[in-house]
């Protein structure tokens, strides 16, 4: 921690000297480093933390810009109004941008950017008020009192402190709770959501945020240039970008400044030969993505990970610890004991029917099982429940409430928390940030308090991650709260996951086949979990093919088989159905589906 | 009405090069899910290789064509071969890739061929054909009718050839693929490079309608991307239908709004993925659960 401050101080002070050293000539091609320094440090929180392909970055600085120059030179408005108008512009523009983000993603997100930041050259190249392809010159100087900003090496006192400013609120928002549901939402938008991670929002957020950084470096390429034209602003500066965060390492903020400097520097090197600039860094850009996909910033954690590889393993292997079971509480009595009622639903996906009419109702503090052969809709009834899927027909109310349809993390909001199949942990954040992102109640739209009140921020980040080392405690998994889900053996991850949704708070717990991929012994602590859970007042209702598991630990079982409920009761009492048994005998020959022999015995 | 169908006359053989262009991207796309961010500038390399060929070495214009599509082909291989190492790892980092093939494609270009562009002659130099007072160029024709050829060998490469079917089988599940012993690594390979070789074909052909210059690929790679998606990404009927589609559609804002036809192209684009990101034809879903 001392070394790092040291650093930061260090790094402060040359940045404060530097300007001593140069000619004008480089501080002017300082000056436009760090512009770029901060444009990528915009398009890194909208690509590497939030995951948004924004191939529009370019398109914000632009409007930043030539709002600056239009209000400037043509409404004779002064040159901090018309900054402020300016990327309050941008941000509008930005907010338009996104909103196909919230139908598409990935490589369609990436297109229909694209195509919206070259519908912005076409603009600006034909309209009379952006003076065409000739641009608009003459831009005023921005007028500070005491400041001469005429003066480039002033002006780079000005950037300086507009990008350090810029990068110490982009790693606040990145390491505290609302880049961290980002993070969440770039690794596994359907978990996060289903951890009430409001999805939408999220993304929203994260093109606000890129715009912001692109109108502030707009509004400082106007008054540093003080000449807008359209190539300043087209595809070419685009990739250009993206080139600098991608190598510079598109998930760190810091890695994107680096990736920006040097870039930058490379590219001033080579000012005489453009092209072969340019065929270097898209060289470099392939390279990067196939062999280093952190980028620059990722080669300290690769080094470290090989200088340990190296010495061998030191210390003691982090270990699972034991369980330790809730305080029991009793359901307040006063509240309706129905937790959730499923009536009548069906799901049709084009000609297949996977729910047919299915119609079942959970009562608070029960654990349900809901068991079939594979292919009878369970996971699809969970999907329609947890609000992954709209139901075709019928109803689904929870805790008395008609939520058919809502979105899952309203659902999420509304006490309903669940595990998936095919684990669906955040691969890219540690067992502790897992935990961190379910824990987190806060609302998208009170991130105004990053701007207004970040010691509230802090305080309460500080009071989660206190939360989150109990949860990991109580799951025996505080030695693992700094690693990688996926490093982690697959039984730990499996528990991880359950703790990840339990620390969500939830009234009702769903857990999609938890036993798969578990040993004996880790199932029968799966089994204490899962009760001790139930005992401190959750809902559960389980998908297990495990039929040991099942009969031992539920009491009520519900019969899936071809999309309707075949069957429910106490366990014992379902297994002789004859429906049952001709289900799993007559339509799945599979010997794993056969409710035979229960594997644990208690 | 004779103007209204004089625009469409005039929309199709843009439209068709269009098509050419969404079915390299979506070629590639069906077999391994993976847009290619560098088609439009192999494109602009194709037109540059034919053009090339054609006017400084003399050669026919069909046989310039069928080298620059063999050299094109190969540049295809060259960028799967690279990023193999990513393939159905991450799709987000497969995509920058092929971006930076971008960059790198357009960099060459401008050093081969300079930054200036070239006029390329119409290869069946005669007068337009007069059909019922509607002014047909010859050349569309032939663009035309070489798209519709192209179009056919290629789904009947796919339906009756045991490496098309590899392919398909790819396309729906490579696990399953790879379990019944087909290289997946292969398949992809053929798939890019035909890819590459329809990006030559579409920008030979483009030549003789518009400038080649290394801007070409840039317009022509994002309104083929567009009519993939328009058809519905993956689909071989769906890039047809969307290329002439596209191409009617950028022949009427050409005429309606001048300077400012790519920003209308572009928006009408933007609203149709918001309205159906899926496309005419489309079958699969954006977010895959």
């Amino acid at each position: 921690m001392r070394s790092r401050l040291a650093l930061i101080a260090l790094i402060a002070v040359a940045a404060w000297l530097l300007p001593y050293g140069l000619d004008s000539y480089a501080i002017h091609v300082v000056n436009v480093i760090l512009i770029f320094a901060i444009l990528a440090t915009g398009l890194g929180l909208a690509m590497g933390i939030a995951g948004q392909v924004n191939l529009a970055q370019v398109a914000f600085f632009g409007v930043g810009a030539y709002v600056t120059a239009i209000l400037t030179t043509r409404a004779g408005l002064g040159f901090w109004v018309s900054a402020l108008l300016a990327v309050a512009a941008t941000v509008a523009i930005g907010l338009v941008v996104g909103t196909p983000a919230l139908r598409v993603q990935s490589h369609y997100l990436g297109i229909v950017t694209l195509g919206l930041a070259l519908a912005f050259t076409n603009w600006v190249t034909n309209a009379e008020i952006t003076g065409g392809a000739e641009g608009i010159s003459a831009i005023p100087v921005p007028v500070l009192p005491g400041v001469d900003l005429s003066s480039e090496y002033l002006y780079y006192y000005l950037e300086l402190i507009v990008l350090a400013l810029a990068l110490g609120f982009g790693l606040f928002v990145v390491r505290t709770g609302l880049g961290r549901r980002m993070r969440a939402m770039r690794d596994d938008s359907l978990a996060a959501g289903s951890l009430g991670a409001e999805v939408p929002l999220l993304r929203m957020t994260a093109f606000l945020l890129a715009s912001v950084y692109g109108g502030v470096g707009g509004v400082l390429y106007a008054g540093l240039i003080r000449y807008v034209a359209p190539e300043s602003f087209g595809i070419a500066n685009m990739f250009l970008l993206l080139a600098m965060v991608i190598i510079g390492g598109r998930q760190s903020l810091i890695g994107c400044v680096v990736g920006a400097v040097s870039l930058a520097l490379v590219r001033e090197a080579l000012v005489d030969h453009p092209t072969i600039a340019q065929v270097a860094y898209g060289t470099v850009v392939v390279l990067v993505v196939v062999f280093a996909p952190t980028g620059l910033a990722g080669l300290p954690a690769r080094a470290r990970v090989l200088r340990q590889r190296r010495r061998g393993r030191q210390g003691a292997a982090p270990r699972l610890g034991p369980f330790t079971p809730y305080e029991p509480t009793a359901a307040p009595p006063d509240q309706a004991t129905t937790m959730l009622r499923v009536a009548e639903v069906t799901m049709r996906f084009r000609g297949l029917k996977a729910l047919d009419r299915v119609s079942l109702t959970v009562d608070r503090g029960e654990i349900r099982g809901v068991v079939g052969p594979n292919g009878s809709g369970k996971t699809t009834l969970f999907n329609v429940i947890s609000g992954l899927y709209r139901p075709t027909g019928g109803r689904v109310e929870f805790r008395g409430r008609d939520m058919t349809g809502s979105t899952p993390y309203r659902l999420a909001r509304a006490g309903m928390s669940r595990t998936f199949q095919n684990l669906r942990l955040f691969g890219d954040l540690t067992v502790e940030e897992n935990v961190l992102v379910a824990l987190d109640r806060s609302r998208t739209l009170s991130s105004w308090r990053y701007l207004l009140g970040p010691v509230g921020i802090l305080r309460r980040d500080r009071e989660l991650h206190r939360q989150a080392r109990a949860v990991l405690d109580r799951y025996g998994l505080a030695d693992f709260a700094g690693l990688p889900p996926k490093s982690l053996p697959y039984g730990i991850q499996r528990r991880v996951e359950i703790a990840r949704a339990v620390a969500a708070a939830p009234s009702l717990l769903l857990l999609d086949e938890p036993a798969a991929g578990l040993n004996g012994e880790e199932v029968r602590q799966l089994s204490d979990i899962v009760r001790a859970i139930r005992d401190s007042g959750v809902t559960v209702i389980v998908i297990e093919h495990n039929m040991g598991l099942v009969m031992s630990l539920c009491e009520r079982i519900t019969v899936l088989a071809g999309g309707r409920v075949i069957a429910e009761g106490e366990p014992a009492q379902v297994a002789r159905t004859p429906a049952v048994i001709e289900a799993y005998l007559g339509d799945s020959m599979s010997s794993d589906d056969l409710p035979s022999v229960p594997e644990v015995t208690r | 009405m004779q103007v209204f169908l004089q625009t469409i006359v005039g929309g199709v053989s843009l439209g068709a090069v269009y098509a050419l262009v969404a079915l390299g991207f979506s070629l590639v796309y069906r077999t391994m899910g993976l847009v290619n961010f560098a088609h439009g500038n192999v494109v602009t390399v194709g037109a540059y290789l034919a053009s090339t060929f054609y006017l400084s070495t003399k050669l026919p214009f069909a046989l310039a064509m069928v080298i620059a599509i063999a050299l094109t082909g190969a540049i295809g291989l060259v960028i799967e071969r690279v990023l193999r190492p990513l393939e159905n790892r991450d799709f987000d980092l497969m995509l920058i890739g092929t971006i930076g093939f971008g960059i790198v494609l357009d960099a060459l270009i401008i050093m081969i061929w300079g930054a200036t562009g070239r006029a390329v002659p119409s290869p069946v130099p005669s007068a337009p054909l007069d059909l019922f007072g509607l002014r047909i160029r010859t050349y569309d024709l032939v663009v035309l009718a070489i798209a519709a050829v192209a179009t056919v060998l290629l789904v009947l490469f796919l339906s009756r050839t045991k490496r098309g079917a590899a392919m398909q089988a790819v396309a729906m599940d490579h696990e399953a693929a790879t379990a019944v012993g087909i290289h997946v690594g292969h398949s992809n390979a053929v798939a890019f490079m035909i890819g590459g070789g329809l990006a030559a074909l579409a920008g030979g052909l483009v030549g003789p309608l518009l400038y080649v210059s290394p801007a070409l690929g840039g317009a022509l790679g994002i309104k083929g991307f567009a009519a993939a998606i328009l058809g519905g990404f993956g689909s071989i009927p769906g890039a047809i239908v969307g290329g002439l589609a596209i191409g009617i559609l950028d022949s009427f804002t050409a005429g309606h709004f001048q300077g400012y036809s790519e920003l209308v192209t572009f928006l009408v684009f933007t609203v149709i993925i918001m309205v159906r990101p899926t496309g005419v034809f489309g079958e699969r879903t954006v977010n895959r659960a």
